[in-house]
């Protein structure tokens, strides 16, 4: 059973659990909730209800807080398997050792995205009086939660079937081809992510959400290819050194956190506008600015390694 | 006239439906006036201060509703019912809840301080509270070096440092010797010409046949007696 392999998969595991036991727990109040809310009575059945309500919310807003956190977790404990999984260099061998593995790190950061539009939600329904949107958010928490049950048995099929004995492709084999998108050379794909990079700043300041959205989905998709295919190499200072992974190690200062938490921060608040407005109608643009900032410090490390490196040799690798 | 307070069918019930269950407050109906003065008199574990802490917004009730200026207060979410506070309640407690290591300007200071005021705003409505809590004299006298009359008038003043039209008063003189007792009940009478709402939860019987006082409503086990 590769779970047992390192002590920090079996801890993660243990608080999955607690985190799944604990909003199984709250999905009976969120039922409870969401048919006999009334808030307009003054009965002791909702004043109940209301009390519970805030029970509730915190319960969910401190999974929620503990899944982010252990999400780096997750990431930091398939950098630490490489070692033990033959043939891995890093976590790109172990993220590919079985065919879950991809899926699971996407479905992750799928769910996370999710997490973050009901903290959203959640925050503008307790800024209302009435609690206006308190049945849109917890009939998306009630897809979230069925969400995270899935991650969770997805998480147990990846880490139970991580062969020990068959050699993994380490990053080297499996970045060795550039698979770009749309069939671009890296110099076109540079050029379309500063591009939208830009386009994505004029967008957040006219404050068009759903323009943004579709910018940003974008972005993303262009930006990992860009860090693990261009920026990637100027953190490794080799050209055919092409991984997404390798700059979560120490040898690279942790830099890789700084560089994809900035820029899913940035892509999440680029997206939220749009997919808040499109479950509960409500325009919340602030969050763009949030999206300018993210993006722009991200597309500044990415930019200041690729910079330092011709400054200190005179030429692009 | 529309009433400042309307209360209505009011019950505080503790552990409902348990074997231990305790209604605090029973079937409680009442109304207050925008410039009336009110003593609700009944014995200790009586509900008076149950009901103020109601009407205060403090707790919520387990039915019925509590309408201040026509808006249903018990239903307010917390961020709401915060500002309710800060923004119509004085609140005066029976031991004071004054923060010792401060001076008393910097006590009645407190409710101001998430207003968006300019400090010469803030300082001007503190040394007006002061003034009329006749406490100004001992502006910057720690709040441990005061005596229980001072502290009270302390609190007095950081209940109207906000301007506020409600204000309540739980037990205000129970920590008080009769000379300054009858002190308050001054204040009280000065609160009459302010035209403030006042509630003043008591089991003294100084507080009987007040001349400025409007009503007084008696509690006995949770229930208005009539």
């Amino acid at each position: 059973m590769s779970i047992f392999l390192l002590d920090s998969i079996v801890v993660m595991f243990f608080v999955e659990t607690v985190l799944l036991l604990l909003m199984g727990t709250s999905m009976f109040a969120v039922a409870k909730i969401l048919k006999y809310w009334n808030f307009d009575a003054s009965t002791t059945l909702q004043y109940a209800l209301e009390k519970k309500n805030y029970l509730v919310n915190t319960i969910i807003l401190f999974t929620i807080g503990v899944k982010i956190i252990l999400f780096v977790f997750f990431v930091k404990s398939l950098d630490d398997l490489a070692p033990l999984v033959p043939g891995a260099m890093c976590a790109t061998g172990v993220i590919g050792a079985n065919k879950f593995g991809n899926t699971l790190l996407i479905y992750k950061i799928f769910t996370l995205f999710l997490l973050g539009v009901w903290v959203v939600i959640n925050r503008l329904d307790l800024k209302t009086k009435k609690f206006d949107y308190l049945r849109k958010k917890y009939y998306l928490f009630i897809v979230i939660f069925a969400l995270l049950g899935i991650e969770f048995a997805l998480e147990l099929l990846y880490f139970t079937n991580i062969p020990l004995n068959t050699p993994v492709f380490c990053c080297s084999v499996v970045f060795v081809v550039e698979n770009l998108p749309f069939g671009l050379e890296t110099v076109d794909l540079v050029k379309i992510f500063y591009l939208l990079f830009v386009s994505i700043l004029v967008v957040d300041y006219f404050n068009k959400a759903s323009l943004s959205f579709v910018l940003n989905i974008l972005f993303l998709l262009l930006a990992y290819y860009c860090v693990t295919y261009f920026f990637g190499t100027y953190v490794y200072e080799e050209p055919n050194h092409k991984c997404p992974f390798c700059m979560l190690q120490k040898e690279y200062h942790y830099i890789g956190y700084l560089i994809w938490s900035t820029l899913f921060l940035g892509t999440y608040f680029g997206i939220s506008p749009h997919i808040i407005y499109s479950l509960i109608g409500k325009k919340y643009q602030r969050l763009l600015r949030y999206n300018a900032l993210f993006l722009t410090l991200f597309v500044a490390i990415c930019s200041y390694y690729v910079i330092s490196f011709y400054l200190r040799n005179g030429v692009f690798l | 006239m529309k009433p400042k307070i309307a209360i209505e069918h009011l019950y505080k019930i503790y552990n409902e439906g348990k074997e231990s269950e305790f209604a605090a407050l029973k079937d409680i109906t009442l109304s207050v006036g925008a410039d009336e003065i009110i003593i609700l008199k009944g014995v200790s574990g009586s509900g008076k201060s149950t009901l103020l802490s109601l009407m205060a917004a403090f707790s919520k009730p387990s039915r019925g509703t509590i309408l201040i200026d026509g808006e249903n207060i018990s239903k307010l979410p917390d961020i709401f019912a915060s500002k309710f506070r800060n923004k119509e309640i004085g609140f005066i407690f029976q031991s004071f809840n004054l923060i010792e290591g401060l001076s008393v300007s910097e006590n009645v200071r407190i409710p101001l301080v998430l207003e968006p005021l300019e400090k010469k705003e803030i300082d001007q409505k503190v040394e007006k509270a002061l003034q009329l809590a006749n406490i100004a004299h001992k502006s910057q006298q720690n709040i441990a070096d005061l005596s229980g009359g001072e502290k009270q008038r302390c609190a007095i003043a950081r209940a109207l440092v906000n301007n506020p039209s409600i204000i309540f008063a739980d037990e205000p003189t129970a920590n008080l010797d009769k000379e300054n007792s009858l002190k308050f009940i001054e204040v009280l009478e000065k609160f009459k010409t302010l035209k403030k709402c006042v509630v003043v939860a008591t089991h003294d019987s100084l507080f009987d046949d007040l001349p400025f006082v409007s009503q007084y409503i008696n509690i006995t086990d949770g229930e208005l007696v009539l």
